[in-house]
């Protein structure tokens, strides 16, 4: 029953808070509010609930249906509890700004789309529920217009590929095994051949990974992240995006099952091995990318892809150990990018739109909030210990190093190295430094984004010194899918072969930094100065352009500029101006002269004739 | 055994790296034809500096020294020395994430400061981090690879079964990689780009003073150590040396014998590494770069394949 009313809270209350919106703002307002908070109500209440229901019998005599397991739950309550989050915020950020009414609509149908993927139990709705987020998605990224418009294109274009690949493999599982059920297809595809599964496995793929960003799918998602409003950034990154990694799951772990696509190839050139490879490309190269970007939300972005890659490594390895680190990870990286989406919006709230890392600086004392949100965040992301990023990480790496993968498990720390140096630059540009004097006097952040802020703050940590709360349901999916359960306790993982206890890191840090603390404060007390009273060797100081910001690395600017270039976007941009270049061209033959139709009539006669001619066909 | 190096490892750690420092001045100067400070003259400063005037950009420049000192520490806990060591949870992966949270914190608090001095010498910091975690990561994943575990003591139980690893042919490219690093590692001459006193007024030291000073003195000592003992320990077989401490194991005086043996061992190669440095003028940044993702990068590179290849 719950399942059912869960649906209808979702999609319902997309549609009932655009008409509220049409009475008054401030009730539509509360009233998407109220409506995701419901919704994670609902989905929390159904912890540990495994059911079916059948939506609707009658779409060409196939059942539509809903299915709830740990896997669609564990999905479910990470889509509701990030979207109430950014939804809280919005009411602050999106205040001042037009067709608000639109974009509550957008934001709350994805959520609901997104919910009704990771719940549907056949391919048909399935597919119907990726469609909606697919354009609804478009319709939120170009929302800002002017450059958002061709990032929405490039988007679309690319989702769409995707999306047809996915139509392909739909109808072919529906002609092969006359199902579009998941639970059938399951004990049908005992029956078929390993060509087959294989096609399966890559055209699915093809979908999930461009959702997913994987290199060379990735190009759609910078100019994304960049140009939609930050919290929808925000959950695009942190979920939207992550739907591939579901995808992904459904099909090697579900649909196809574990037995099959861990074992499809030989040695190197299997179809799980390659996938990892792609996953440590997509960590590698986007990270490196990401060094040189001067747009705050833009180095996100970019990040956005690299981390994917973690949970693309860690899916494709198939233990245990590293399938639990994939999905946590996922988890994780919600957590954190959201975080550090809605501190670069704070910013861009309090500063009228800035986000350039080269003319901010010294918002730490102005904004503390937003600077803790952003110091947790990327402590989170680099995967410093006690945030979670630091636990699931450390499953990937612990899983490659003793699965002998040597040269993968380079790929993956080198990524966390590389890692370090943007966004040590992001928080150095944005927050540390000095201020400049027209940002003196910004607005303040207000209560509506602090709270989401806040909330996320503490859950990377807490995720990151208890990391079996969440380990727990990712356990309990990693069985469904027919793997050995791992052994977990509520501070971390043990095994014979390396235990890691957080909560044993986080005292010793505490009691230390405790001591520390306190020898400081016994010392002689320091006088406090301003951010202008520092040493520059007996220079004059002047004020304003005194700080260090652009080309923060300039060094390796110099040297890897060359190399760092985006050849896929590129490569695509070039196929699109072919592609526009030859219609363009192709377009000339209609000319308007009823004599020209009649000699392509006569001349295709002749082909045909010739061709009955030569090889009679007919 | 466990709680009694709860307190002897960091104190043990922080006089020998402080030490440490002092030898390195003086042999320095010796080498430059000089008489150089007393050895003791680090210790003498730290001292003084907690009774000196200090300033502070607020409370988030005051933390991120603290942090940085506090992880410097937990880090030694890490450390086996001997067979002095409080923690092994998470084993080398924690070890090395926990290796940058010193300099993490440095970063965080001298760019509190504001001073773009100490901005540029972060940047510096961290280039040469990215420089020299390449070949270093390399190393470390042969050797884990090699020994099929990720826990620090066990590589360094392993070691006292059989000699140390540097004697087994596999490990000698990789130990041959992680010397050359080492300076850089230390952040010792030809490497001292990050404080470069003459460039840019000591770089993220350059607002502190008084306490802030001592705690980043602390921090430097603490860093020292830890370079040095992490090769003693993964390529010298640490605190064993060819079974010779065999007949007396389990004995107190087993384990006092197996520190100093280790100490002597850092010792050791810290002599060795100042011979060779202190002769070379201070590299640029990006000549640093290039030599340490060329030669060192390559060896170890080399010896991954050979370890990967092996298994």
């Amino acid at each position: 029953m719950s399942l059912e009313l869960l649906i209808m809270f979702a999609f319902g209350g997309a549609f009932l808070t655009y008409l509220a919106g049409k009475i008054s703002s401030k009730l539509r307002d509360i009233f998407a509010l109220l409506c995701s908070v419901a919704l994670v109500v609902i989905v929390s209440s159904l912890y540990k609930v495994e059911t079916t229901i059948t939506l609707y019998n009658g779409f060409f005599g196939m059942p539509l249906s809903m299915r709830l397991n740990p896997m669609a739950w564990f999905f479910a309550i990470a889509i509701v509890s990030s979207s109430a989050l950014v939804v809280l915020y919005s009411m602050s950020y999106m205040k001042h700004r037009e067709r608000t009414d639109y974009y509550y609509f957008m934001l709350l149908l994805i959520n609901a789309a997104m919910l009704a993927i990771v719940l549907s139990g056949d391919l048909v709705s399935f597919f119907i529920s990726w469609e909606i987020m697919s354009w609804s998605t478009f319709l939120l990224i170009s929302y800002n217009r002017n450059a958002a418009l061709p990032a929405g294109i490039k988007y679309i274009v690319m989702s769409l590929i995707g999306s047809m690949c996915m139509l392909v493999g739909i109808i072919s599982i529906y002609t092969a095994f006359d199902t579009i059920t998941i639970s059938e297809i399951v004990q049908h595809m005992a029956t078929a051949t390993a060509g087959y599964k294989l096609f399966l496995l890559i055209i699915f793929s093809i979908t999930f990974g461009i959702k997913n960003a994987v290199v060379p799918l990735h190009t759609w998602l910078p100019d994304a992240y960049a140009e939609s409003p930050s919290p929808f950034s925000a959950v695009l990154s942190g979920m939207l995006t992550r739907m591939g990694i579901f995808g992904f799951l459904l099909i090697m772990f579900v649909m196809v099952g574990a037995e099959n696509s861990l074992h499809m190839g030989r040695g190197f050139f299997s179809y799980h091995n390659i996938l990892a490879w792609l996953g440590a490309i997509t960590i590698v190269i986007p990270t490196f990318i990401a060094m040189l970007q001067n747009d705050a939300k833009k180095l996100l972005a970019w990040h956005g892809i690299g981390q994917g890659g973690y949970m693309i490594v860690g899916i494709a390895f198939g233990t245990s150990l590293g399938l639990a680190g994939g999905i946590f990870h996922t988890l994780n990286h919600a957590i954190y990018i959201i975080l550090l989406f809605l501190s670069v919006g704070a910013i861009e709230y309090s500063t009228n739109g800035l986000r350039d890392l080269n003319s901010l600086g010294g918002l730490f004392k102005k904004m503390p909030i937003a600077f803790l949100g952003g110091l947790l965040g990327i402590c989170g992301l680099i995967g410093i210990p006690l945030t979670n990023g630091f636990v699931s990480k450390w499953l990937i790496y612990k899983t490659l190093i003793l699965g002998k993968a040597p040269f993968l498990a380079f790929a993956t720390l080198l990524g966390t190295w590389g890692t370090i140096l943007s966004v040590y630059k992001f928080l150095h540009n944005l927050y540390l430094g000095q201020l400049p004097q027209e940002h003196q006097n910004i607005k303040k952040t207000p209560l509506a984004m602090q709270i989401p802020i806040v909330i996320l703050s503490l859950t990377i940590l807490v995720f990151g010194i208890l990391p079996g709360l969440p380990l727990k349901s990712i356990n309990a999916m990693i069985v469904s899918f027919g793997f050995t359960p791992l052994t977990v306790s509520i501070w971390g993982i043990s095994s014979e072969t390396g235990t890691l206890n957080m909560i044993n890191i986080f005292s010793i840090l505490l009691v230390v930094v405790a001591i520390f603390w306190l020898i400081f404060q016994a010392a002689r007390k320091s006088t406090a100065v301003d951010q202008y009273d520092n040493y520059a060797a007996g220079a004059a100081i002047p004020k304003d352009k005194y700080n260090y910001t652009v080309e923060f690395y300039a060094p390796f600017y110099r040297m890897a500029t060359p190399y760092l270039r985006d050849i896929f976007d590129m490569l695509y941009q070039k196929i699109a101006r072919f592609t526009e270049f030859a219609c363009d061209n192709i377009r000339k033959i209609y000319t308007g002269y009823v004599s020209d139709y009649i000699i392509y009539i006569i001349l295709f006669l002749a082909l045909l004739i010739s061709a009955q001619l030569k090889w009679s066909v007919f | 055994m466990k709680i009694l190096s709860l307190f002897i490892s960091p104190l043990l750690a922080l006089i020998i790296g402080l030490l440490f420092l002092g030898i390195s001045r003086k042999i320095t100067a010796k080498i430059h034809w000089r008489c150089g400070p007393p050895v003791y003259q680090p210790l003498i400063d730290v001292i003084r500096s907690f009774s000196q005037k200090s300033i502070s950009h607020g409370a988030f420049f005051d933390f991120g020294i603290i942090l940085s000192l506090s992880s410097s520490v937990v880090l030694i806990y890490f450390l086996p020395v001997g067979d002095l060591y409080a923690m092994t949870s998470g084993g080398l992966i924690a070890f090395l994430y926990l290796m940058l949270l010193g300099p993490f914190g440095i970063a965080l608090s001298s760019a509190a400061s504001g001073n773009p001095n100490s901005s540029i010498g972060v940047s510096r910091k961290f280039l040469l981090a990215l420089a020299y975690e390449v070949p270093l990561l390399l190393v470390l994943l042969t050797v884990m690879t090699h020994y099929n575990t990720i826990s620090l003591v066990e590589i360094v139980n392993i070691q006292a079964g059989t000699g140390m690893a540097f004697s087994s042919w596999a490990l000698v490219l990789p130990g041959i990689a992680y010397f050359l690093i080492l300076p850089a590692v230390l952040g010792v001459r030809p490497f001292e780009i990050v404080s470069a006193p003459q460039e840019i007024s000591s770089g993220p030291v350059a607002e502190f003073g008084g306490k802030h000073l001592a705690f980043y003195t602390l921090q430097h000592a603490l860093q020292l150590f830890v370079g040095l003992a992490l090769f003693v320990n993964i390529f010298l077989g640490g605190g064993t040396l060819f079974g010779l401490l065999n007949p007396i194991a389990g004995t107190v005086w087993a384990t006092i014998l197996g520190i100093i043996i280790f100490l002597v061992k850092m010792f050791i190669v810290l002599v060795i590494e100042l011979f060779i440095n202190a002769v070379y003028p201070r590299f640029r940044i990006e000549q640093a770069m290039r030599y340490l993702w060329k030669w060192p990068t390559l060896i170890a590179f080399v010896g991954l394949v050979i370890v990967a290849i092996l298994n």
